[in-house]
């Protein structure tokens, strides 16, 4: 009879976990590193590493290390962490990414030469896929800033700007007089430069962002999105030995290739970082793990942009009313719970003592 | 009033042994095979009933924790020592609807940390021999510093510093060494005396563990920090002989029938750093089971094996025997 009251139970805990798995109730809360982006109201600084609305927000130490899963890998890759810093408006979310480089690579030009770049990585499906490139059924949205497409901005380099010594006769299907001058638009018929027509953005002769907003699903898979679909602002800079690098983007996208966030949820994302004096391009990257971010709700105590940075000590105890509802609220909540049951564990106490017990 | 009913620690311990091996091992080694379609549907079954038993052992960790608050406040005859237990489960339940943010993250973090000290403390202050005080007290030493290095960051976040916290790398190689140290100290205490077939046994995963380093370093690594959260940064020998000390000990304390092979493996399940709420738990229960060994699967100490009976015996107030 006990035998058979064990198996029984056995069998409702297990039908108990079917359901709850079938249902997708979770059980358990991550408790992993996490980003927490900070709200603010106003305008989010996009263009500005150097702005004092970014320490609103707490940075992170992610630890980086070589990809080693797939071909090409590089063992010996030299970006070892990153910091990263989260603000986000009502409908705009905005990340930092900061990491030390000795050197600053900016330009793909020779064919030795390879340039500095980031990217953060965002699943598209629940849960977490492999975090280098997603995997088959468990697609990912990538944002890929490169420092020649930064570069490319303020002035697009070509190989002439490298060897300004050097000649050409002729390209051939171009009405320009001076070869080293041609524009695409000099061409007779842009089918001659098929990238370009093709909309290839790494053709594309002017830039709108240094961010490239592309999709994968697994080793080799990866696929710009359509230049419509390309609707992430990024901006760089490279100072005293670091960059410092902004992806910028809306909240919501219409794009079903494009993650979506909410103020007050969690999201899984990871890095990756290439330093291109090591030769370090494509799988020959730096990568993370998986961490969380977390969109904390919109208060009416959020930072605003032109505000000085308030104190620590003023941050730490906000003084107005609803702020100090937001900290101190959770601490009642579970005080009362914690209170409601061990008033219930008495009453259950009380049921079930014997009652010869003294 | 037992610790824990006479099944839980067994049926905690193989849930969370599948839900460590399966899921969050086996699964993610999908990434290493080819994608044929038979190879794909054999890892989405093995997803399916991986994610089933990760139910079930978070579901038996919520209720050996609801338990252990209970039995705590049973036993002492105030609820202060079951106090940080209950307050994490209700905390990880009110989880699953509100993330878990700013001061209620630092609340439950600090709840931890304070549980996993008090566990700790117990074993420290229990009639365990020294040897075994040696080694639980190793085991939830590393459970803090992972605690620890979890609940610095939650803090900056809640105080809106700007970060990041500078002692935290530093804290999680700490953490690592201890685990790496305490496979000794738990075979100290828990392995003395085992058997040659115990010692060839053992042997396997460890000889496993170091063909796959020699092997293919780069996957070794991964699957270790996938399945364990250790990031094998110190040499790779120190992490094979650690596993084969720590197969020793656990097989040795499950042949005699105590609770502490079952808590081993929970500490292993639950792995260094925990991702998740329920494996955190899972080292906590450990550490639990640990303070109290001495009762087999439930039984009183007087019907424990020979082997056993003598340290226990020994152990207890003159009062009490």
């Amino acid at each position: 009879m006990h035998k058979r009251s064990r198996w029984l139970g056995g069998l409702i805990l297990l039908g108990l976990a079917a359901t709850l798995t079938f249902f997708r109730i979770p059980l358990a809360s991550s408790q992993g590193l996490t980003l927490r982006s900070a709200p603010v109201t106003g305008a989010l600084p996009v263009s500005d590493p150097g702005s004092a609305l970014w320490l609103e927000a707490t940075a992170i130490e992610v630890p980086l290390s070589a990809q080693n899963v797939t071909r090409p890998m590089l063992p010996d890759t030299r970006v070892k962490t990153v910091t990263a810093r989260a603000l986000h408006t009502d409908s705009q979310l905005a990340i930092m990414v900061e990491w030390a480089d000795e050197t600053h690579d900016d330009s793909m030009i020779r064919v030795q030469d390879f340039r500095d770049a980031v990217a953060l990585q965002f699943p598209l499906a629940a849960g977490q896929p492999f975090f280098c490139m997603g995997q088959q059924g468990g697609n990912v949205n990538i944002w890929h800033w490169k420092a020649d497409w930064q570069a490319d901005i303020a002035a697009r380099a070509d190989m002439n700007t490298l060897y300004p010594s050097m000649h050409v006769d002729q390209y051939p299907f171009t009405a320009a007089v001076d070869p080293l001058a041609v524009a695409p638009a000099d061409y007779v018929d842009p089918n001659y430069l098929p990238a370009l027509a093709s909309g290839n953005l790494f053709a594309s002769a002017t830039r709108a962002s240094p961010v490239e907003d592309l999709i994968a699903g697994g080793f080799g898979s990866l696929t710009a999105q359509a230049a419509e679909g390309q609707n992430v602002q990024g901006y760089g800079a490279w100072a005293d030995g670091a960059w410092r690098v902004i992806f910028a983007r809306d909240l919501t996208s219409s794009e079903a290739e494009d993650v979506t966030f909410a103020a007050g949820q969690v999201y899984s994302m990871s890095f990756a970082a290439w330093d291109g004096a090591n030769g370090e391009r494509n799988g020959q990257k730096s990568t993370s793990q998986w961490v969380g971010l977390q969109l904390g709700a919109q208060t009416d105590g959020a930072a605003q942009p032109d505000q000085p940075r308030p104190s620590q000590s003023s941050a730490a105890a906000p003084s107005d009313p609803l702020g100090m509802l937001y900290v101190f609220g959770p601490m009642v909540l579970v005080a009362g719970l914690i209170m409601a049951l061990a008033g219930g564990a008495l009453a259950l106490s009380a049921l079930l003592r014997p009652k010869d017990r003294p | 009033m037992n610790v824990f009913p006479r099944d839980l620690p067994r049926w905690l311990g193989l849930a969370a042994l599948l839900d460590w091996l399966l899921p969050r091992t086996l699964a993610r080694s999908a990434i290493f095979m080819p994608k044929a379609p038979v190879v794909i549907g054999l890892y989405e079954a093995f997803g399916l009933v991986g994610q089933i038993v990760a139910t079930l052992s978070a579901l038996l960790a919520l209720t050996a924790l609801a338990w252990s608050a209970w039995h705590a406040w049973r036993s002492a005859g105030w609820f202060g020592s079951g106090l940080p237990a209950a307050s994490l489960l209700l905390l990880s339940l009110a989880f699953v609807v509100v993330p878990p943010a700013g001061w209620l993250a630092v609340t439950y973090q600090s709840l931890l940390l304070g549980a996993i000290a008090l566990a700790g403390l117990q074993i420290l202050g229990s009639g365990l021999s020294r040897d075994q005080k040696t080694a639980g007290g190793l085991a939830a030493l590393a459970l803090a510093l992972s605690a620890l290095y979890q609940a610095i960051p939650a803090l900056y976040a809640a105080l809106r510093w700007p970060g990041p916290p500078p002692l935290a790398a530093w804290l999680f190689d700490a953490g690592e060494l201890v685990v790496v140290v305490c496979p000794a100290a738990l075979w100290q205490a828990y392995g003395r005396g085992a058997g040659r077939g115990m010692w060839l046994l053992a042997a396997v995963p460890a000889l496993v563990f170091a063909a796959l380093r020699l092997a293919n370093p780069a996957l070794t690594g991964i699957l270790a920090i996938w399945s364990t959260g250790l990031t094998l940064y110190l040499p790779w020998p120190l992490y094979a002989l650690s596993l084969w000390l720590a197969g020793v000990a656990v097989l040795a304390s499950l042949r005699r029938g105590e609770w502490a092979g079952w808590a081993l493996l929970m500490l292993m399940a639950g792995g260094y750093a925990p991702q998740l709420s329920t494996q955190a738990f899972l080292g906590l229960i450990a550490l639990r089971l640990l303070a109290a060994p001495k009762a087999r699967a439930g039984l009183p100490a007087s019907e424990a094996p020979a082997v056993y009976r003598a340290p226990v015996e020994a152990a207890q107030p003159a009062g009490a025997r």
